[in-house]
């Protein structure tokens, strides 16, 4: 047996051992595990699923061991991911802190700033807000105009985010603020951490589409941040930024397995509600097609995950490609939604019917239109797939 | 793609070649000719001294040794360069065919000279208009085959046929017998591709043999499934020459005194393609591996590239067309050359809408 052959026995014996049957069902937004001061269990079996991964440093597979983290190599941690999906373990820690600050503050922060906030991450102990968007900066990001004043060891800061996930609960923000007004919009802004329970910030929550708020509006009025919770060097934010934003859209291209999982196969869905020719083949010849269509689709996105990710090892590989990941992904995942919703006929038309499986259907194709919205709209995708992976000019 | 290093050396060296001996010129020069030919016999006998009919099969039986994954690499440089060959239709197919559909006897006796490609052979299985995967007019009485056969690959110039036909039972099974053979017209024409296809009429004509094969109807599925999935591959080659084709002219052609690349109208029409295309790649590309894995989604992967190869074939020859404006309508740009060459192949064992018919078949709807 290869080394590699024995790593996955031993994550598959330890997974089975201490993955409880009940965290192997596919997981359902109410239960899931979001970090923080005000985490919560939906069980006790859910606690229990969630402190053996944190105890491994699993809940951050790659992270170094010296941060709390598992310390696991990428092929490493892809076998825990593959051996994870084979038993369906449910994700034990969701939080902002996890998917993106976490690699950047890894990569662009102090050893002070490493020290403080990673082991807390990994453990779910704070919960991370995302402060980027404003009501004046969407697509146009590098344009927001929330400040931060120098005040000798503090930065004072007014302004206000909005699209800030749940920051009503959240413990910390990570901010990008304007630092010199006068530079180019992109060279006058810095990327800092700022504590929630400040003095000076109100949360207001935003009512969805899809009948819920996850998203707010925060406004911070005069707030003093000290400064060593500056990221990177002053006005250098935007390349924090950047490299964050990655994370959020790799992320946002492999929703599926983060978002609630309710498992809607497409096919199954079909088969049980609409009417099937001798054949047994759907009557609705066009339905079946733009099905056949979108499986493919999917189908050829998970190739093309795997190609990425030998192509990285082998050196044999189109840096274009990981681009096109999230405007596919985010499509996708509208179009399985779109046709989830035609099948249902009448049944897909209320959020309220009382019966959870369908309303969370439904209501997540309302939540998933943000998705070709939010980390760079579908057409920001394009313009970068143009222009940094075609080399069309500006 | 991913490759290792002796099928990228394969890759390097089969471009090499063809852009000697086959660029897209070459192609106009067979089309230009007075009589429908199928290839230039040059060109063929290069192929074959580099070995390339060979390329897939394993040493032990006498090929190369490259896989499919080899095999799909050349494909795509075949496709970058609208080469024409028997590549497909012998190389490819007709051995598939022998090796699948014939017994060990048959294989020893026929492979080789396909192999070397001292012989060419092609396989009459398309009826009507629209491919169907089964015959339904074609029959066999005794040793003798009649019926109609259209669209059959390099018929004029090959040496035999392999035609599938129906026996009394209903039975799929498949005669070999030379073109030449007594009762086998063989009327050869060109497509809009330039190259040559053929309408094969039999009336009562003696077979040399039956393919022998314990599984005929299995065997020759899968023969079918691979020769998709390597067309699928030369469908791909035309579509990223298009793409950079496009993304070159975008980048060099100015209008309103900018380049017109800077359009955003342009630039995300030709993105999208592109995420297109990337999906399309990575279909064929876990395809060739099925193929060299054995799989048993062998037919679902075939359907699957097909059918998003050829959707992204005619996608991007039609907007490689509009966005080189009045260039692209004209003879004297390439680009009209991939425009036609997409066409046929979507029509070559079934189009995208075939397949995605038979995909959600396969996935049980």
């Amino acid at each position: 047996m290869t080394e590699r052959d024995l790593f996955r026995q031993e994550v598959r014996e330890w997974l089975e051992a201490h993955c409880p049957v009940s965290q192997r069902q596919p997981i359902i937004r109410e239960e899931q595990i979001w970090a923080g001061s005000r985490v919560a269990f939906s069980s006790e079996e859910a606690k229990a699923w969630f402190e053996a991964m944190r105890d491994r440093g699993w809940t951050a597979p790659t992270w170094p061991t010296e941060y709390g983290g598992g310390g696991l190599d990428t092929e490493q941690a892809r076998v825990l991911e593959q051996e994870m999906i084979r038993l369906g373990c449910r994700p034990p820690l969701y939080d902002m802190g996890l998917w993106m600050l976490g690699p950047a503050l890894l990569n662009f922060g102090s050893e002070a700033q490493k020290t403080t906030h990673i082991p807390r991450i990994v453990r779910g102990e704070t919960r991370w807000a995302q402060g980027y968007s404003e009501p004046g900066a969407g697509s146009d990001l590098a344009s927001l105009t929330t400040r931060a004043v120098d005040d000798g060891d503090h930065f004072i800061v007014s302004g206000t985010k909005i699209w800030t996930t749940r920051a009503d609960v959240a413990d910390w923000i990570f901010c990008l603020v304007r630092t010199d007004p006068d530079a180019p919009k992109r060279k006058g802004i810095s990327f800092l951490l700022i504590d929630m329970h400040s003095a000076g910030i109100t949360t207001r929550p935003i009512a969805l589409i899809s009948g819920e708020s996850e998203f707010c509006q925060t406004f911070f009025d005069e707030v003093r941040v000290p400064k060593n919770n500056l990221v990177g060097a002053l006005n250098q934010g935007w390349e924090v930024a950047k490299e964050l934003l990655k994370h959020e859209r790799k992320l946002m291209a492999t929703m599926e397995t983060i978002t609630e999982k309710i498992d809607v196969g497409l096919v199954e869905l079909a088969k049980s509600r609409l009417p099937m020719t001798d054949a047994g083949h759907l009557a609705n010849t066009d339905l079946r097609t733009r099905m056949a269509e979108h499986l493919m689709q999917a189908d050829a996105l998970n190739d093309l995950n795997e190609l990425i990710y030998g192509g990285m090892k082998t050196g044999q590989f189109d840096p274009a490609i990981p681009l096109t990941l999230k405007y596919i992904g985010t499509r996708e995942q509208q179009r399985k939604d779109e046709l989830m919703l035609e099948i249902l006929g009448v049944d897909g038309l209320s959020m309220t019917s009382g019966k959870p499986d369908l309303d969370r259907m439904v209501r997540n194709w309302a939540y998933n239109k943000a998705h070709t919205i939010a980390g760079g709209t579908s057409e920001i995708q394009l313009n970068i797939i143009a222009r940094r992976g075609l080399g069309l000019p500006e | 793609m991913i490759l290792n290093e002796e099928q990228r050396l394969l890759r390097s060296t089969v471009a090499d070649f063809l852009n000697r001996e086959a660029p897209i010129e070459a192609l106009r020069f067979l089309r230009d000719k007075e009589q429908a030919l199928a290839w230039e016999p040059a060109l063929w006998q290069g192929l074959c001294e580099l070995g390339a009919p060979a390329v897939a099969q394993p040493e032990q039986a006498g090929g190369l040794g490259f896989g499919a994954m080899g095999m799909g690499a050349l494909m795509i440089e075949a496709g970058r360069r609208l080469s024409a060959s028997p590549l497909v239709s012998s190389a490819i197919f007709a051995q598939a065919v022998i090796r699948l559909c014939g017994n060990a006897t048959q294989g020893d006796r026929l492979s080789p000279g396909l192999m070397s490609g001292e012989n060419v052979a092609t396989v009459a299985c398309q009826e009507g208009t629209h491919f169907q995967p089964q015959p339904t007019q074609c029959r066999r009485d005794a040793d003798q085959l009649s019926g109609r056969k259209t669209m059959v690959l390099d018929a004029g110039s090959a040496d035999y046929l392999l035609v599938t036909a129906r026996d009394q039972n209903g039975a799929l099974c498949i005669g070999r017998l030379a073109c030449d053979a007594a009762g086998v017209t063989i009327t050869p024409h060109r497509f809009m591709d330039g190259r040559q296809y053929a309408t094969v009429e039999l009336i009562d004509a003696l077979v040399d043999e039956w393919l022998q094969g314990e599984q005929i109807a299995v065997g020759f599925q899968r023969a079918l499934d691979e020769t998709t999935i390597m067309l699928s591959a030369e469908m791909l080659g035309g579509s990223r020459e298009l793409l950079e084709r496009t993304l070159a002219y975008l980048q060099e052609r100015e209008q309103f005194d900018v380049k017109i690349g800077t359009f955003q109208a342009l630039q995300h029409r030709i993105a999208e393609a592109y995420c297109q295309l990337e999906l399309a790649a990575a279909s064929v590309y876990s395809a060739l591996s099925a193929i060299d894995a054995d799989s048993d989604a062998l037919s679902e992967h075939a359907s699957r590239a097909k059918a998003l190869t050829g959707d992204i074939y005619q996608h991007l020859s039609n907007e490689a067309v509009q966005m080189h404006g009045g260039m692209g309508v004209t003879d004297e740009m390439d680009i009209g050359l991939f425009l036609k060459r997409s066409r046929v192949c979507n029509q070559l064992w079934g189009d995208s809408a075939f397949h995605k018919d038979r995909f959600a078949a396969l996935r049980g709807y």
